[in-house]
């Protein structure tokens, strides 16, 4: 508690430092305040997740609203150390950027980014619906102060807007759908709901999962409260948006297990739904990361995709667990949370290069930028670290996650019922699809940004890179690393956090003695492995990145097996071969150096190369059918010559399209017919008096019969 | 009214001040630079006449400019002459009559003369990237004979951009291409897949033919007549030929004309042939190119048989003919054709049951009817988008008076109506062939034709469409200007509106429909 | 639907017989090589006879040995006519049928052994001939072809062309004619490559 409460005392200081009108001292002591408090935040995390029992921080009863408490769980510990993690890393660059600014305006933006802090802290510690949506509007008000701290540009502004809008729709629904459940559940503290949820009637239990899932999927970037995320993340100060996608997003994703996953427990139908959207939100989200041309929507909607991913995950693991599958419940959640984990660490070091080209460019549209790897070899090759997880290409730590899920998905050969098996193997192309698709995407953003020829002035003359930005990224990418490698130590860390979510850790249940000590596996247990390979695995890597998840039972027949570790020892070794291969042709052989070959023109220019747009143009022409781009031709002329031809193609989200735009037409269509009843006589207005309270006591003696 | 006679009214009443002369078949007028639009206008849209050519010549007061136009069905010619001191800029016709716009481009790259009111002048015939700025080749003081010594731009040049659309590229093809295809260089530009503009720009073979050709004789000329094309030598070697009987008077003996027509006829089947094979190529149908490539090799076989030559060089002479095929010959050569228009028939109908083959050239760069007007295509590309222009009708020569030919016509305008369109041509030709070799005049087949000074306007319909040839033969019976109108040069200019909107693979098959040689329209 | 098989079952093979070159039909071979005005020779044995290639006197021979039997061939136009152009591109159709001899067309000079080229080089080629020799690895070879491209031909020497491909980068090989048949510019590649020589040829026929 002491420590708890050190913590935020240490964030409100660096909050009040900040106006300090020293710009240098300001800066410096805002930095060790602030990260100060998230290690000691990242210490309580770690030792509450090592201890996995549940500690109350503070209990209050409120009049009127009840109780009204913190309490810190193994898994709200997670997300703790997930969130000051991404906090820590982005609040040297978030400071270099203030360090420009004026005290007042500097002690805003940190104020803004401790509260954003604050409030998430609090929500991955609230005990009770009261503390719940109380931390939750705060870190919503956080984040739109965030989004629209460029008051002066108009963008930013109208971004924060619509991002405090829908973020306020989502919570409306979602308190609503708590109200509900604590009502019915006799009590509001998230357990006692999550206790009674088995017993609560059904129609409640799918209305209150449905309000929540949809309601604070918002902030997660779930269809179809979507929209606001590109706009939010891309309009958005540079060194916010890693905060805004590597931290805030996972705030739903949290919801989803702290509030859904005990309710989807009791219909395998809610996992289903949460399964579906999840896949749709995933290749929704690639499909538009394909086709954007900014750097930073483009990582947005891939956040989509990713979040998606996760939801998936989620979904199939509440579903596997309602239909009495615990274990493979478990094996569909693991790897989730650890897509989580990976996407915080990804995103936030992509999104961190993205705001280091930004400064070395002054853009981030890539279709101005290329060849940016000569200027900047070191922030170039830690984005394609990133770059190269998130697209999941092996031994990346976002393969093994992606990968590990998909296995799960098809687990569901273990499940009878028709109408789950379609749902599962649909999710499972549309994730399939989104993994194929993100390859291409983040080729598409690597080589145009990093690779081929500066396509403007300013990507040719880029200034270096600030050291803020590549030292966090070098820690986000031996981060990235780390997961990929010490993949077996998380995998059994992540199945107790997730073992009250579904009734069993997976982990245990399945080879537990791998995790632990292998010499304890049974024979047939090591003849299966032997079969898969694994042997190879355990004999040559040191480190233990193989990722066996074996159990053969008349239940769980599940044997996945796949090895970080030694697929990354392959590619280094095949690397050193082609190394040693060209070092050795060098020698002995004359090598000529020429230019590309370029068809006898005169020079490759620039305009003449690919960009993102020429890249994604397959993309664009295959799914036509979904973007339904209008198009808008002009021509100019001058007597027979045509002059200029100028093009532009818009594209509204098929989300908006087919969803948000109907509601707001209806909406709108109801209020004018609404508004034209107002214009009636006094009697009419008795007379809509009358009807109204005519309902009124008929729904009450409806009721109360009832 | 015939449109001779509306012309004449339309000179003498509409505009009072010109001085209009009635030569042969030709109304000379000689009218001001400033008027000089309109009157291009009103013949254009009000006459229907087509633009011919501009012929630009430099004499001891400035700059002479010609500018021919021809009625379509009237055998008559209007050339408008106007002169233009040095230093002075003409007003450019091409936004109102746009076929002459690569004429005015070219003449402002080669004399220096601007052309008031036309946006894209310069970076033409002499690229900007290799030629230093501020030289004319074609004026009299420019030696031709040596290098210049200045470099160009070099790396620091850049396309013109057209499209404006975010993240659209130039896409440069060429100059050398992966395949066969002659040096030029194209600019496809696209957000990608689908190409929404283009450029052409040509002129990497520019071997300076109207410049290198003044001072020579006649004979030297013809030789260069017949290799800067190569591939329609006959047309251009007649054309050549018949500039120089016109100047000198000369009448030719009907066994000449009638050969020479059949000859012309024989280098159109082989031409389209050669067209025919490309397009198939280009939609990857190996066996339909294979098969129009063998019948092609049997037309170079055949007119190598009957006159020593693949590509008949050397043939066609001032006068007439260089020798007298004999008569064995001829029936070979009859045979040859009766036996090729078989294949040609198999294959045409193989062609048109291949679905595969349609799907990939039908509705396959469209040259709408309303843009082939604009930009006044010729040839065969002009009649498969409605444009029934072809010389042998409008301006009858050699033993086409006596003999029209049929001239097949489609609106489509794709790259499946020009196919139908090379076919009917080849028809069209072998039942000419026929029908001449038939009733072959007797006599000698050539009649004497000494070199005499003067000028002339020459044409006839090559392969690819009507090519006009202007001499001038100066005292010492040497060339003094020579002007090449190629029908490539007409027809490159609109390929471009052909490409709108197709996808890049589709790139290559419109260019093998449009039939086209770089070589003929870079001179 | 046409039926392309059958169709060329039917026509049977139509490929000339080859080196043996009285198997080539009649016409095959120009007897005006040069087009020039000449009545034709009595029987064209004299052109049938003639060697269709020479090394220039800077030569550097065929290819290696280890080269010859899979030769790669890039065509660069430098101003060519358009019957040159023809012949070349019959160079792989079936009468011809240059690929039995182990002869490859290639997309760039980056995988070719032997450059073709055609044309009196004028000055907008200069460069682009210029790099695409320069692309090429060793060992290469360049064979001219047309009369063009020896000496300028008709076009000679003048401020648009460079008057032959020597001008701008080294000759092996040259190729005369205006233009030479595809059987000469076969012959041509085949002494790039090292298969056939004057004297070698000489002692066949």
């Amino acid at each position: 508690m002491t420590a708890f409460a050190l913590a935020f005392v240490l964030f409100a200081a660096g909050a009040l430092v900040a106006f300090a009108p020293v710009r240098k001292g300001a800066v410096g002591a805002t930095w060790l305040l602030v990260t100060a408090g998230c290690g000691v935040m990242m210490v309580l995390a770690i030792l509450a997740m090592l201890r996995d029992v549940t500690r109350p921080l503070v209990t209050l009863a409120l009049p009127l609203l009840g109780a009204f408490g913190f309490e810190l769980t193994a898994l709200g510990a997670l997300f703790v150390a997930v969130t000051v993690g991404v906090f820590a890393l982005t609040l040297p660059f978030a400071l270099r950027d203030s360090a420009s600014f004026a005290p007042a305006r500097r002690g805003a933006f940190v104020g803004l980014i401790v509260l954003t802090l604050a409030g998430m802290l609090a929500l991955f510690t609230a005990a009770g619906i009261v503390s719940f949506i109380f931390a939750w509007e705060i870190a919503a008000l956080g984040i739109w102060g965030l989004v629209g701290f460029e008051t002066r540009r108009a963008e930013p502004v109208a971004a924060g807007t619509l991002t405090l809008a829908l973020s306020e729709v989502g919570s409306l629904a979602g308190l609503a759908g708590l109200l509900i459940l604590a009502h019915a559940a006799g009590g509001n503290g998230l357990d006692a709901i999550a206790a009674a949820a088995p017993t609560l009637p059904k129609v409640l239990v799918v209305a209150g999962c449905v309000l929540t899932f949809f309601g604070f999927g918002m902030k997660a970037g779930v269809v179809p409260l979507n929209l606001w995320l590109p706009a939010a993340h891309g309009a958005a100060p540079r060194s916010i948006s890693p905060i805004l996608s590597g931290a805030t997003l996972n705030l739903g994703l949290y919801a989803f297990l702290r509030l859904d996953a005990p309710l989807a427990r009791t219909d395998f139908r809610l996992g289903l739904m949460i399964l579906a959207t999840g896949a749709v939100t995933a290749l929704i989200g690639i499909m538009y990361a394909m086709i954007e041309h900014d750097l930073k929507r483009l990582l947005a909607q891939s956040s989509i995709e990713n979040i998606g991913i996760i939801t998936a995950g989620f979904g199939a693991g509440f579903a596997f667990s309602a239909l009495g599958h615990p274990v493979l419940g478990g094996l569909a959640i693991i790897p989730a949370l650890y897509h989580m984990l990976n996407h915080s660490a990804y995103k936030t070091l992509l999104f961190l290069g993205a705001g280091g080209l930004d400064v070395a460019t002054g853009t981030h549209d890539l279709n101005r930028m290329g060849g940016l790897l000569r200027r900047l070899p070191v922030l170039g090759m830690l984005f394609i670290v990133g770059a190269f997880c998130i697209a999941g290409l092996p031994p990346s730590n976002g393969f093994a996650s992606e990968w590990m899920l998909l296995q799960s998905l098809l687990q569901v050969v273990e499940v009878s019922a028709l109408p789950v098996r379609i749902v599962f193997a649909l999710s499972g192309a549309a994730l399939a699809l989104t993994a194929g698709l993100a390859v291409t995407c983040f080729i598409m953003v690597v080589a145009s940004s990093l690779l081929g020829l500066p396509r403007s002035r300013e990507a040719a003359q880029a200034r270096r890179a600030p050291r803020t930005v590549w030292m966090p990224m070098a820690i986000l990418a031996t981060a990235c690393f780390g997961l990929a490698m010490v993949i077996t130590g998380i995998i059994p860390a992540l199945g107790r956090l997730t073992a009250p979510l579904v009734g069993a850790d997976a982990t245990d249940a399945l080879a537990p003695a791998f995790f632990g000590h292998v010499q304890a596996l049974s024979q047939a247990a090591v003849n299966g492995l032997t079969d898969l390979g694994a042997q190879l695995g355990r004999g040559l890597v040191p480190l233990r990145g193989l990722v066996v998840l074996h159990a053969v039972g008349p239940a769980d027949s599940v044997a996945y097996a796949m090895s970080t570790a030694l697929s990354f020892a392959v590619i280094v070794f095949l690397l050193f071969v082609v190394w040693l291969l060209a070092r050795g042709l060098r020698h002995h052989r004359q090598v000529a150096r020429r230019v590309p070959w370029a068809a006898g023109l005169v020079r490759i220019r620039p305009e003449m190369t690919y960009t993102a747009t020429t890249f994604a143009a397959p993309a664009r022409v295959l799914f036509n059918s979904v973007f339904d781009p209008e198009v808008a031709h002009q021509e100019q002329h001058r007597g027979a010559f045509l002059t200029v031809s100028r093009r532009q193609e818009v594209r509204v989200n098929v989300v908006d399209r087919l969803i948000i735009h109907p509601v707001t037409v209806a909406a709108r269509f109801l209020a004018q017919t609404l508004a034209a009843a107002h214009h009636g006589q006094v009697t009419s207005y008795a007379s809509y008096m009358l009807v109204a309270l005519l309902v009124a006591l008929l729904a009450v003696r409806y009721l109360i019969g009832s | 009214m015939s449109t001779r006679a509306a012309l004449r009214t339309f000179f003498g009443t509409g505009h009072p001040g010109l001085a209009v002369r009635d030569v042969g078949m030709r109304l000379s007028v000689d009218s001001a630079p400033a008027a000089l639009p309109d009157i291009a206008a009103a013949l254009m849209h009000e006459h229907g006449c087509g633009f011919a050519t501009l012929v630009v010549e430099e004499d001891a007061t400035g700059f002479v400019a010609r500018y021919f136009f021809y009625a379509r069905d009237d055998a008559t010619l209007i050339e408008m002459v106007t002169h233009a001191p040095p230093g002075t800029e003409l007003p450019a016709i091409s936004d109102r009559v746009h076929a002459a716009d690569w004429h005015e481009r070219e003449v402002e790259d080669l004399f220096g003369i601007r052309f008031s009111g036309h946006p894209f002048l310069g970076d033409f015939v002499l690229h900007d990237q290799v030629w230093p700025e501020g030289i004319t080749p074609m004026r009299r003081e420019f030696d031709a004979s040596v290098r210049v010594a200045q470099p160009g731009l070099g790396e620091d040049w850049r396309p013109r951009r057209l499209l404006e659309e975010e993240g659209s590229i130039a896409f440069p093809v060429g100059p050398i291409w992966a395949d066969y295809n002659e040096a030029g260089l194209w600019l496809l530009e696209t957000p990608g897949e689908q190409i929404y503009a283009s450029q052409t720009r040509l002129f990497y073979k520019y071997r300076g033919v109207e410049k290198i050709a003044e001072g020579r004789s006649p004979a030297g000329g013809l030789l260069l007549a017949e290799r800067f094309s190569g591939c329609a030598a006959f047309a251009h070697a007649w054309a050549y030929c018949e500039a120089l009987e016109r100047i000198a008077g000369c009448k030719l003996p009907p066994r000449a004309r009638a050969l020479r027509t059949v000859f012309a006829e024989l280098e159109r089947i082989r031409y389209h042939a050669a067209t025919i094979a490309e397009l198939a190529g280009a939609t990857s149908l190996a066996v339909g190119k294979s098969m129009s490539q063998e019948i092609e090799e049997r037309m170079l076989c055949l007119s190598a048989q009957v006159c020593g030559h693949r590509f008949l060089f050397g043939l066609c002479v001032p006068g007439g003919l260089a020798w007298d095929p004999a008569t064995a010959t001829l029936a070979t050569l009859r045979a040859g054709v009766t036996d090729a228009a078989k294949e040609f028939a198999k294959l045409e109908r193989l062609f048109v049951h291949t679905s595969s083959y349609l799907d990939r050239i039908e509705e396959m760069g469209t040259l709408k009817p309303d843009v082939a007007t604009l930009y006044g295509v010729v040839g065969p590309v002009a009649r498969a988008s409605g444009r029934s222009v072809d010389l042998r009708r409008s301006l009858p020569y050699g033993a086409y008076a006596d003999h029209p030919p049929e001239v097949p016509c489609e609106i489509e305008g794709d790259a499946y109506a020009r196919l139908r369109v090379y076919f009917a041509e080849i028809r069209a030709s072998t039942s000419l062939i026929q029908a001449l070799l038939g009733e072959l005049p007797d006599g000698p087949v050539a009649a004497e034709c000494a070199a005499a000074p003067g000028t002339a306007l020459a044409w006839v319909e090559a392969p690819a469409g009507g090519t006009f040839h202007w001499l001038r033969i100066d005292d010492d019976g040497l060339i003094r200007r020579w002007r090449i109108a190629p029908p490539g040069f007409r027809n490159w200019h609109a390929f471009h509106r052909a490409l709108e909107g197709a996808a890049f693979q589709d790139f290559h098959i419109i260019m093998a429909s449009f039939g086209l040689s770089v070589a003929e329209s870079d001179r | 639907m046409a039926n392309w098989t059958l169709a060329s079952l039917v026509r049977g093979i139509r490929t000339a017989r080859w080196p043996r070159r009285d198997d080539l039909p009649p016409g095959a071979i120009p007897a005006r090589w040069h087009g020039l005005v000449a009545t034709p020779a009595e029987g064209e044995r004299s052109i049938r006879d003639a060697v269709w290639f020479a090394a220039t006197p800077t030569s550097r021979g065929p290819l290696p040995r280890r080269f010859r039997h899979s030769v790669h061939v890039r065509f660069v136009d430098a101003g060519a006519s358009g019957a040159l152009i023809s012949e070349v591109r019959l160079l792989d159709a079936p009468p011809y049928n240059m690929h039995r001899f182990g002869i490859f067309v290639t997309a760039t000079p980056r995988d070719a052994d032997v450059l073709l080229v055609g044309g009196p080089v004028t000055e907008a080629m200069r460069e682009p001939l210029r790099k695409a020799y320069e692309a090429m690895p060793g060992p290469k070879r360049v064979v001219a072809i047309g009369d063009d491209a020896i000496d300028g031909g008709v076009f000679g020497k003048s401020f648009a062309s460079a008057g032959g491909v020597a001008e701008v980068i080294p000759v092996d090989f040259v190729v005369p004619g205006c233009p030479p048949p595809p059987a000469a510019i076969i012959q041509g590649l085949l002494a790039a490559a090292g298969r056939i020589t004057p004297q070698a040829f000489k002692e066949r026929v």
